[in-house]
């Protein structure tokens, strides 16, 4: 009965902490502070281009282009370990191999990949940081970035960590498809931020 | 039509860069299998039986819109000299890839649950990798005008990149 009531009270906690990041989100969406936000961060982001990432971007387009090619073999990395694992989750590859192994090893290429991505997203967007601050699709980019690892790390890992046999067959191909979803959104945007720079 | 299309252009260009992800991704996945560095312990066979359809769908719709990409700019391509590298690296990997499922089907069963694939798979893995990020980064370079024909001096880069109006100047 203690543990059942453990249990209880936690996941209470977690839904309250949920309602409570969502009213923040939504107050800072829908308010006067976003836009004051977005102006404060002009400053932030003039300064990243006199760092040395932002002075290597911008003085070297060669290493610019490089780290390019290295941001996009990142993103190959990064689809592959989502359609492994997603795929696996949707029945559709591997349904002879347990989920549990492809879904661990999956996730740490994932990581893996991840790591680089924003490594070396980081370094493109020191270099061309006062370009895209004005580019809508930037921002669009960070936020698809924001909610895939936040769906990532604190949705899909922590729910699959549970037996699969115990989750709604529905909810883990519902997991899937978002994941999908998500991290083509944030390969699609980032690509459109060439275009919408050009 | 293509080029003068803002939406699509990019939507093109878009699609074939972001089929990576579902080609180039499974290929990796295939070849760092072969090298143990991910599922060592599910057959290497598998894996690549069951990525190869992924695979091909990816490098079918990155190849027909590879080809448009070329059709839409082909003077800018064909005197890029990344483009021509691009070309030969993709010859080469797919010679690789012929090679590379030869040696796997006549090495049917032998080695399958090991953790690594024998010697000759592996360094077909490596130079699969190593071919594929090039063509990756040549694809990425042919925008940037380092080595457009007026402004090349240098004869072999003339050369190299198929520049005739200048190299007969000379």
């Amino acid at each position: 009965m203690s543990a059942l009531g453990s249990t209880s009270s936690t996941s209470y906690g977690k839904t309250i902490t949920v309602a409570v990041l969502l009213f923040i989100l939504l107050t800072f969406s829908f308010t006067d502070l976003r836009y004051q936000t977005w102006l404060r961060l002009y400053e932030f982001f003039l300064w990243l281009e006199t760092t040395p990432f932002g002075v290597i971007g911008k003085t070297w387009g060669a290493v610019f282009a490089v780290v390019e090619a290295i941001h996009l073999l990142a993103m190959a990395l990064l689809g592959g370990a989502v359609i492994v694992g997603d795929a696996r989750l949707l029945g559709w590859l591997f349904i002879d191999v347990p989920a549990r192994e492809i879904l661990d090893k999956a996730h740490k290429v994932f990581v893996v990949g991840l790591t680089v991505v924003l490594i070396t997203g980081i370094f493109m967007a020191c270099g061309v940081a006062g370009k895209i601050y004005w580019l809508p699709v930037f921002w669009y980019k960070m936020l698809a970035l924001a909610t895939g690892i936040f769906f990532v790390f604190f949705i899909r890992r922590p729910l699959l960590r549970h037996p699969l046999e115990e989750i709604h067959p529905r909810v883990t191909k519902l997991i899937a498809i978002s994941s999908m979803l998500l991290w083509f959104t944030v390969a699609a945007t980032g690509r459109w931020i060439g275009f919408a720079g050009s | 039509m293509l080029v003068s299309g803002y939406y699509s252009w990019n939507w093109l260009e878009a699609t074939h860069v972001l089929t990576l992800m579902i080609s180039i991704g499974s290929l990796f996945i295939i070849d760092f299998r072969m090298l143990g560095w991910v599922l060592p312990d599910v057959s290497a066979t598998a894996i690549a039986d069951r990525l190869h359809k992924p695979m091909i769908i990816g490098f079918v719709i990155m190849f027909i819109t590879g080809i448009l990409l070329v059709y839409a700019k082909p003077v800018e391509n064909v005197q890029s000299l990344w483009f021509r590298i691009k070309m030969i690296l993709l010859v080469m990997a797919f010679i690789n890839a012929w090679v590379f499922n030869s040696r796997m089907k006549a090495a049917d069963g032998t080695w399958d649950s090991a953790r690594v694939a024998p010697k000759g798979l592996r360094t077909g893995a490596i130079i699969s990798l190593c071919l594929w990020c090039g063509v990756i980064a040549m694809g990425r370079f042919i925008p940037y005008d380092w080595v457009d024909c007026p402004k090349v001096s240098n004869t072999a880069l003339l050369w190299a990149s198929g520049c005739v109006e200048q190299l007969n100047a000379l």
